[in-house]
């Protein structure tokens, strides 16, 4: 009976780490599966083994962040954390399974280097839902699954101690914790070494998209937004309304990049009313929301800014039509702004950044990046941006 | 100090343990190792399917561009020095009669769908000014680009005097929307923009239907000598 009190919460915790394994396994491969440089479908559900989906885009936006590898400038993606969970989970599993059989004759040492161990994915876990919820506001599933492991483990360890204090247990090496720990680590690592061995260089693809033909707009139409901490000259083409401009803006940002970019932003709306390239609009409004950011002048950063930021409004708004949209930025910008938005002038400064676009013969797709001359593959403004940064423009590290 | 499992050996726990970890290890390693390697056979033969073709910009290319206006669009504009921009600029009516290689009235019916894209700025006799209709037609028109690449002036004048006076008149014409876009773009690549015809009255005179254009005059008389006073001008979106 003494020994059925342990048995139990090791098999609590050999339970976890097989969840943990199955939502650890699901991102790693999801992970994996993006070295192709091609978008997939992903694992996004509470529900462990469940398949790929389209509806991903908080398990998509966790991936793209910068808190999902480690060494982004060393390696294309960098090496994702749920390698670590992978390694871990093994190792607890093993340990686990080790607890439950030998129940009242395990060392007290060993219950206690259990019980120390197991909260580590924990407090891992709890650290990175702080940063789900305050850096990415949003969780993804997976990893709420890898979070709801950890947490059992936490719990089974934690029990496991406090059974072992009603039970007999017998004494034995101090020494073993230490082979123990050293275990752990080599056993979370190993994944992530076998990763990095094994996976592709991308170097070569970096530079297979191109450069721009005409790098200067010759009616100085391009909006400037030059930091102190500006190094590297860097041509956007974005489009205020596009969801993957503000997941790309945000990105840089959260790098610590964006101002260290002399960035020149070329508008780039995908709507009909300004941009002859589309015969029906994508992102209705953006033309306008793209002449209040050039009526912004020395401002433009800010509208950018409030234009990702209220997207979602700004989008509807643009839906509703163009009155509607206008009367969304006069309360925010104020009736000069409009006066400006009006302007012929301003008609045809957007017009020459659609112009840039064309003479340049850029993808009509947004948004796209140029460090100097050279375009940034689409496949690389993600979880490769890093590590392409650090090939072209190291000196914004 | 053995309890319930007494009897059992001690070495199958650790075993056991070491034993799932072992298996979970090499599983996860060739699961790993597997998945980076599916991809990396993906990275180095795609599958041209996969790829979603994106469109690249460019200048815009409308219905009216047919292979023959483009022909003479295009003839027209090298002839004319506009490509090469610095030697030469613009096309008096031998060289348009020259390159175009086409009649007066083809070559008036090419511009037939440029109606509503372009307009008529009309002159008093003898004069080559802009008045104030004719300027803000002519920045309604500049600033409607869109997606065009060429923007044409066809200069003409009317039957009255000698073909000689009418070339230089209708020259003058052209030169005066020319300078009047210098003024008020202040772009620096108008020359590569803007091409030059002035035709005179010696090729492709407009008839009274064109009265009906939008031009800068609408409220006065118009009829086949006052029309062809004029310069019309358009956006060409067309792509050479």
């Amino acid at each position: 009976m003494q020994g059925t009190a342990l048995r139990l919460p090791a098999f609590l915790a050999l339970f976890a780490c097989l969840l943990g394994l199955v939502f650890a396994y699901n991102s790693t491969a999801d992970y994996a599966s993006h070295l192709d440089r091609q978008l997939h479908d992903m694992h996004c559900s509470f529900i462990p083994g469940a398949g790929t989906t389209t509806e991903a885009e908080a398990c998509r936006a966790a991936m793209y962040s910068p808190y999902a590898a480690l060494l982004k400038e060393k390696y294309w993606g960098g090496i994702p954390i749920s390698l670590f969970a992978l390694g871990a989970f093994t190792f607890f599993a093993g340990f686990s399974l080790y607890l439950a059989l030998a129940g009242a004759r395990a060392p007290k040492s060993a219950v206690a280097f259990f019980t120390a161990v197991s909260l580590t994915p924990m407090l891992t876990s709890a650290g990175m839902l702080v940063i789900s919820l305050t850096q990415l506001g949003t969780i993804c599933k997976t990893c709420a699954g890898i979070y709801v492991a950890s947490f059992l483990l936490a719990v089974a360890g934690i029990w496991t101690f406090v059974a072992s204090r009603r039970v007999a247990v017998s004494d034995s090496n101090a020494l073993l914790p230490l082979a123990w720990l050293a275990c752990l680590a080599g056993v979370t690592l190993l994944p992530a070494v076998v990763y990095a061995a094994s996976m592709p260089d991308h170097t070569k693809y970096l530079a297979e998209c191109g450069v721009l033909k005409q790098p200067i707009e010759k009616h100085d139409a391009l909006v400037k937004m030059r930091t102190s901490a500006s190094r590297q000259p860097a041509i956007l083409f974005e489009d205020p309304l596009c969801p993957t401009c503000k997941a790309f803006h945000e990105r840089l940002v959260s790098e610590g990049m964006f101002d260290k970019l002399d960035v020149q932003l070329a508008l780039f709306p995908l709507d009909d009313t300004c941009n002859w390239m589309l015969d029906r609009p994508l992102h209705p409004g953006a033309c306008t929301v793209s002449k209040a950011v050039l009526c912004a002048g020395p401002e433009a950063r800010r509208v950018m800014d409030w234009a990702y930021e209220e997207q979602v409004y700004l989008t509807r708004a643009g839906k509703a039509g163009e009155p509607t949209l206008r009367e969304v930025i006069r309360q925010r910008w104020g009736n000069d702004i409009l006066k400006c938005m009006d302007a012929k002038d301003t008609t045809v400064r957007l017009n020459n950044h659609l112009h840039f676009a064309a003479e340049n013969s850029v993808p009509v797709s947004t948004p796209q990046v140029y460090l100097g001359n050279r375009r940034v593959c689409d496949e690389d403004t993600d979880i490769g941006l890093r590590f392409t940064l650090k090939k072209f423009a190291p000196e914004v590290f | 100090m053995q309890t319930e499992s007494e009897g059992s050996s001690s070495w199958i726990a650790p075993v056991a343990g070491v034993g799932l970890a072992l298996v979970l290890l090499g599983f996860v390693s060739i699961s790993v190792l597997s998945n980076v390697s599916a991809a990396e056979a993906r990275l180095l033969t795609p599958e041209a399917e996969n790829k979603p073709k994106v469109a690249v910009a460019a200048q815009a290319e409308v219905a009216y561009c047919t292979p023959q206006f483009k022909q003479v669009l295009e003839r027209v504009l090298h002839a004319c020095g506009l490509a090469e921009g610095d030697q030469r600029r613009g096309c008096k009516p031998a060289d348009v009669k020259t390159f175009a290689s086409i009649s007066d009235q083809d070559f008036n019916a090419l511009f037939t769908p440029l109606k509503d894209r372009g307009g008529v700025l009309r002159f008093d006799m003898g004069s080559e000014e802009l008045d104030a209709g004719s300027k803000e037609l002519l920045e309604q028109r500049w600033v409607d680009r869109k997606g065009a690449r060429y923007f044409f002036v066809v200069a003409r004048a009317s039957k009255t005097g000698t073909p000689m006076a009418n070339r230089q008149l209708s020259h003058r014409r052209a030169n005066s929307v020319l300078f009047h876009l210098k003024e008020v773009s202040k772009d620096p690549e108008l020359d590569k923009k803007v091409g030059l015809l002035w035709l005179g009255n010696e090729f492709a005179q407009l008839s009274e239907d064109y009265c009906s254009w939008p031009n800068s005059r609408p409220n006065e008389k118009c009829g086949e000598e006052p029309i062809n006073r004029s310069a019309f001008v358009s956006w060409v979106d067309c792509r050479l």
